[in-house]
């Protein structure tokens, strides 16, 4: 121990070795390993709570109890007696009428006290007036509507409304409903009453289509409780939603964002260790001498280890220190990205993702950098007399292997997903492996290249020639670094083109029901008339599948687990919709006549349905037979109309239709829509403009968190290049000294450095952009779920960023060749 | 002092072995100083390096002060080098990222001395560097690099003295600088020296002197 002070001691080390340059690549890999990994896991575990408290908020609960009849009392009871906070809620359509025999058809809403129990219910006095955050839920006697309400039913603040027999006076404004945008969307714009007055009103008999919903909220631990006891007792047109597996609709774009960040983060980790590894070696390698001098003086195999050992270790903290501080701030600033869109109060950054952060720098020092360095304790002393003695490097394969299983389990740790992890590693040794024969491939055809032209061409086509194996490591670490980036800038690319292609701007936020088929026209000519975005208009009837295979299905709202009669719209199409994918069977030709089905994939699940089936469907009051020809998958999240069952035209030709369509209808003209209900009084209009400016505004923050995250890889892949170009430095800037003592010109020196490394870097620029665009196709057909198109652009810029990064790092790291008189190179060296 | 008996050093060469030292015995007493000369590749180095214990013999053993070389191992070694032994190299070995001052300190502080800055200064001053004492390597002249190494050798008091080639990277007057600065102080403090040149000048300054041939090494009277 005695060694940890004066000549020898680990700081004194480190301090001196500063200006070698590998120490600072070593902390700085090191410190971007943990930011990114402290930052990737504070806001993953952020995003999961976050997740989980947005599909809370949207449900208005923890969990809820989603019933036709209204929830048995017990039910509540047994939440009252578990310390479960609970409320009921109730939604119907109704006609609203006015004093002066306005009607309206709105969509109501009963509720209790303590509604809603996640979430905030906004209001507000005056129909646009200031938002009041309200405590409170309408009193008995009194209602309150949203702000288009009263300039469509002509009533203001204090006037009277009848809700079937129910007379009640109008007192407030609904601005916000936490889960207006949950499960069914409203038919007609809101009323909120108090659930106390529903029998005066009438409107609800047995029978009636009405939405009963049971609030609950409290700790896990008793709403798991409740869940277990509950379920078995739920029965037809009751489920249970917020547990485990329910997500908002923003929760596959989070899915996918959260995929892209974890990928993006291990492959900055696989980064930073090779820049790790690269450091390392050069910096055992700087020290081979010293270590010999050392050991020739006394100094004990242990003392090195120790010194070197400690070095590392004080590294490692340095880095660490730096990643936990920087990553915090990573972390913190993509919650405050999400926190406020998704209006919740984020966790406090837990102390996991630090721990995960030091794991990490402990692995890839410990994997990485400390191979090398601990070799140099085997450094035998005789080197002071014979310099060819080189470190005994015999293990560095086994390095190799210890380190990618290293990395990774680390990436296992973090995904929790062995197939991606797999397949990452896979993917990157198949590009180490074919890379290097393709290098030495092509730096053999070099050599032939090299000696049929000019003298700085030759010179440097020798130096990569001479140096084979090395430079063709150097290429393929390299070609791995600019993969890494390219394959990042490309998804990140695909992530953002599909969400916006998701929800272009002027995506419809508002669907049309009931159009008649005679107001068609009319419809068009309004949209026309105020200039409004609109979506072809789809027939639509409403049907019923009564039976499947020639079993009869079980009726509606009868207790049964059996497959039940289902009710849909239908509609018919001679052409598969966009956003639709076949996943069995095949769709029908233009000319058929035949009876056939197209059924939505789970839809038919439920139904117990597959090709082949036949089925009898029920429009009216007549019942016809159509076989199951196909069945689709629907991307649900477009927010384009889509359809369960879809039939050939000729199927629904005799029978009665209404026609859908969507529209886009901007902020600003929203009172637009009263004008809609005014002139279309049969029509009804489903508004999802909440629901697609929240997703809208989640995709900005998910882009912008992206970028945050491609700038720490790009900064990561900046390293290895730094660390991969200095591997060679040494051996070049001898090379070159040598050749100066000789006369050779300062022209020559560089032009032949600069051609060197173009090489290498026009090499590995074409190596990377096939690996960037193999790795491409896999992690987005096979992990993201995206659509995968060939990058054509990344070509160019692969091979060009190639020899502008390689070349400028080279020439960069030689430059004191040419500034420095050979005498003084040569004896640094 | 050191005692040499019957040397064999040989090495692997392709599908053969080469034999560089051919039992080899001698004897230095203590406060002797003896000069092997010969030419390249003659095996003098080979031999420095198996007499310092760098290297391991493939028969035969060293013993130096009476402990045989041939029982301990590399740590041991290293410890009987950082007690007994100093070391005068041809390319100075000084290292690149330790001053004048800590160059020397190393070696007393491999070795336990107490108050190593002070001894380190004491014997920079001796050696004419007082005024470089914190200064690298890098910046020293050639002269003044191998009289930072002549400090670090004497400074941990050893009882043997390597010197491998000490002047062969110096100029003349340099050169001769250096040799008067290592006798003289090798006399004063009563070390063994053991010196391998190619210099039949600085071997004549020696009291034995060897020549060493084809693997095989003679006293020369």
């Amino acid at each position: 121990m005695r060694y940890r002070t004066g000549t020898l001691s680990p700081w004194l080390l480190l301090k001196r070795d500063w200006r070698g340059g590998e120490l600072g690549i070593l902390i700085l890999a090191s410190a971007l390993a943990v930011t990114v990994v402290v930052g990737m896991s504070a806001f993953v575990a952020s995003l999961q709570a976050t997740l989980t408290d947005e599909s809370k908020r949207f449900l208005a609960a923890d969990r809820v109890v989603v019933s036709d009849s209204r929830p048995d009392d017990q039910w509540r009871e047994q939440a009252t007696g578990l310390g479960l906070a609970s409320a009921n809620t109730l939604a119907f359509p109704s006609m609203a009428v006015t004093a002066t025999d306005i009607f309206q058809l709105v969509s109501v809403k009963a509720v209790e006290t303590g509604y809603p129990l996640k979430g905030d219910l906004l209001i507000s006095e005056a129909p646009y007036g200031p938002i009041e955050r309200s405590g409170d839920v309408p009193p008995p006697g009194e209602i309150w509507l949203a702000p288009r309400l009263y300039s469509l039913l002509e009533v203001a603040l204090g006037d009277s409304l009848w809700i079937g027999d129910a007379k009640l006076t109008i007192t407030g404004t609904v601005r916000r409903e936490p889960d207006a945008t949950s499960g069914t969307y409203g038919y007609g714009p809101r009323v909120l009453m108090n659930l106390a007055d529903i029998d005066a009103t009438g409107v609800v008999q047995p029978g009636s289509r009405v939405s009963w919903r049971l609030l609950l909220s409290g700790n896990e631990g008793a709403l798991d409780n409740f869940t277990q006891w509950l379920e078995p007792q739920l029965g037809q047109g009751q489920r249970l939603l917020g547990a485990e597996g329910d997500q908002p609709r923003v929760g596959r774009t989070l899915e996918r964002a959260q995929g892209f960040l974890l990928i993006a983060g291990s492959l900055a980790v696989v980064l930073a260790a090779s820049a790790i590894a690269l450091a390392a070696r050069r910096f055992a390698e700087r020290h081979t001498d010293s270590v010999a001098i050392m050991k020739s003086l006394g100094a004990a195999q242990s003392a090195i280890s120790q010194l070197y050992g400690t070095s590392l270790f004080l590294v490692g903290l340095i880095g660490s220190a730096i990643g936990c501080a920087l990553g915090w701030l990573v972390g913190y600033f993509f919650l405050s990205l999400f926190g406020e869109e998704l209006g919740v109060t984020q966790p406090a950054l837990s102390l996991a993702p630090f721990v995960i952060g030091g794991v990490t720098a402990l692995v890839c020092l410990g994997f990485f950098a400390w191979p090398p360095l601990a070799r140099l304790s085997a450094i035998a002393p005789l080197r002071v007399l014979r310099s060819d003695i080189k470190i005994d490097s015999d293990h560095s394969r086994l390095d190799y292997v210890m380190g990618i299983a290293a990395v990774s389990v680390l990436m296992w740790w973090y995904s929790s997903d062995l197939a991606l992890t797999l397949a990452v590693m896979a993917g990157l040794l198949i590009v180490v492996i074919a890379g290097m024969g393709f290098a030495l491939l092509l730096l053999s055809g070099g050599r032939t290249i090299g000696s049929s032209v000019g003298s700085i061409w030759r010179f440097s086509l020798a130096g990569l020639q001479r140096r084979r194996r090395a430079s063709a490591l150097q290429m393929v670490i390299f070609a791995i670094a600019i993969m890494l980036m390219l394959v990042l800038v490309i998804i990140r690319g695909a992530l953002v083109d599909q969400w916006q292609a998701q929800l272009p701007p002027g995506t419809p936020n508002h669907y049309v029901l009931n159009i008649a088929p005679e107001e068609q026209d009319a419809l068009t000519a309004f949209f026309d008339q105020y200039q409004l975005a609109r979506q072809p208009q789809f027939p639509m009837t409403r049907g019923r599948v009564m039976s499947v295979g020639g079993e009869a299905l079980a009726e509606y709202g009868t207790e049964s687990d059996a497959p039940r009669q289902r009710e849909a719209n239908f509609t018919y199409a001679w052409d598969l919709p966009e956003d639709n994918e076949l996943v069995a069977g095949e769709w029908w030709s233009t000319d058929t006549e035949n009876y056939e089905v197209s059924l939505e994939k789970e839809f038919a699940e439920r139904l117990g349905a597959t090709v082949g089936s036949t089925l009898v469907l029920r429009i009216g009051s007549e019942e016809l037979e159509a076989a199951v020809t196909s069945i689709r998958q629907v991307d649900w999240q477009s927010l384009k109309p889509n359809f369960f069952v879809i039939v050939p035209p000729p199927v629904l030709a005799p029978f009665p239709k209404t026609f859908f369509t969507s529209f886009f209808l901007p902020e600003e003209q929203k009172s637009l829509l009263n004008d809609v209900v005014k002139a279309f009084p049969t029509m009804t209009i489903i508004e999802l403009d909440i629901v697609v400016s929240e997703i809208r505004q989640i995709m900005s923050r998910v882009a912008q968190a992206i970028e945050v995250v491609l700038g720490v890889i790009l900064l990561a892949g900046g390293l290895v290049l730094i660390a991969g170009v200095r591997a060679s430095v040494d051996a070049r800037v001898k090379e070159s000294a040598l050749l100066r003592a000789m006369g050779a010109s300062k022209g020559l020196i560089l032009g032949a450095i600069t051609f060197e490394f173009s090489v290498l870097g026009a090499l590995a620029g074409c190596m990377a952009i096939v690996g960037a665009e193999v790795a491409a196709w896999g992690l987005q057909t096979q992990v993201l779920d995206l659509r995968y198109v060939p990058t054509v652009w990344v070509w160019p810029v692969g091979i060009l960023a190639g020899v502008v990064i390689i070349a400028s790092l080279g020439l960069w790291s030689c430059r004191h060749v040419v500034s420095t008189p050979p005498v003084v190179v040569l004896r640094e060296l | 002092m050191i005692k040499v008996s019957d040397l064999f050093k040989s090495v692997p060469v392709g599908e053969g072995i080469l034999e560089i030292l051919k039992g080899i015995s001698f004897e230095i007493k203590s406060g002797e100083s003896a000069a092997i000369v010969g030419v390249s590749g003659s095996g003098k180095s080979t031999l420095l390096g198996l007499l310092a214990g760098l290297d391991t013999a493939t028969a035969g053993d060293v013993v130096i002060d009476g402990v045989s070389l041939a029982g301990l191992n590399e740590d041991k070694r290293a410890a009987l080098r950082a007690e007994k032994v100093g070391f005068v190299f041809q390319n100075f070995q000084l290292l690149p990222a330790l001053t004048a001052l800590e160059n020397v300190m190393l070696p007393l502080e491999l070795s336990g001395a107490e108050s190593p800055a002070d001894k380190a200064t004491e014997f920079l001053q001796k050696v004419g560097l007082a005024d470089r004492l914190m200064h690298y390597p890098a910046t020293l002249s050639g002269g003044e690099q191998q009289r930072v190494a002549i400090a670090r050798a004497f400074a941990a008091e050893p009882m043997l003295l390597f010197a491998d080639e000490p002047t062969g990277n110096l100029d003349g007057d340099t050169a001769e600088k250096i040799i008067e600065l290592v006798f003289s102080l090798n006399t004063s403090a009563g070390t063994t020296l053991i010196l391998v040149t190619h210099d039949q000048r600085l071997a004549a300054r020696c009291q034995r002197r060897f020549a060493m041939e084809n693997g095989h090494l003679s006293e020369v009277q």
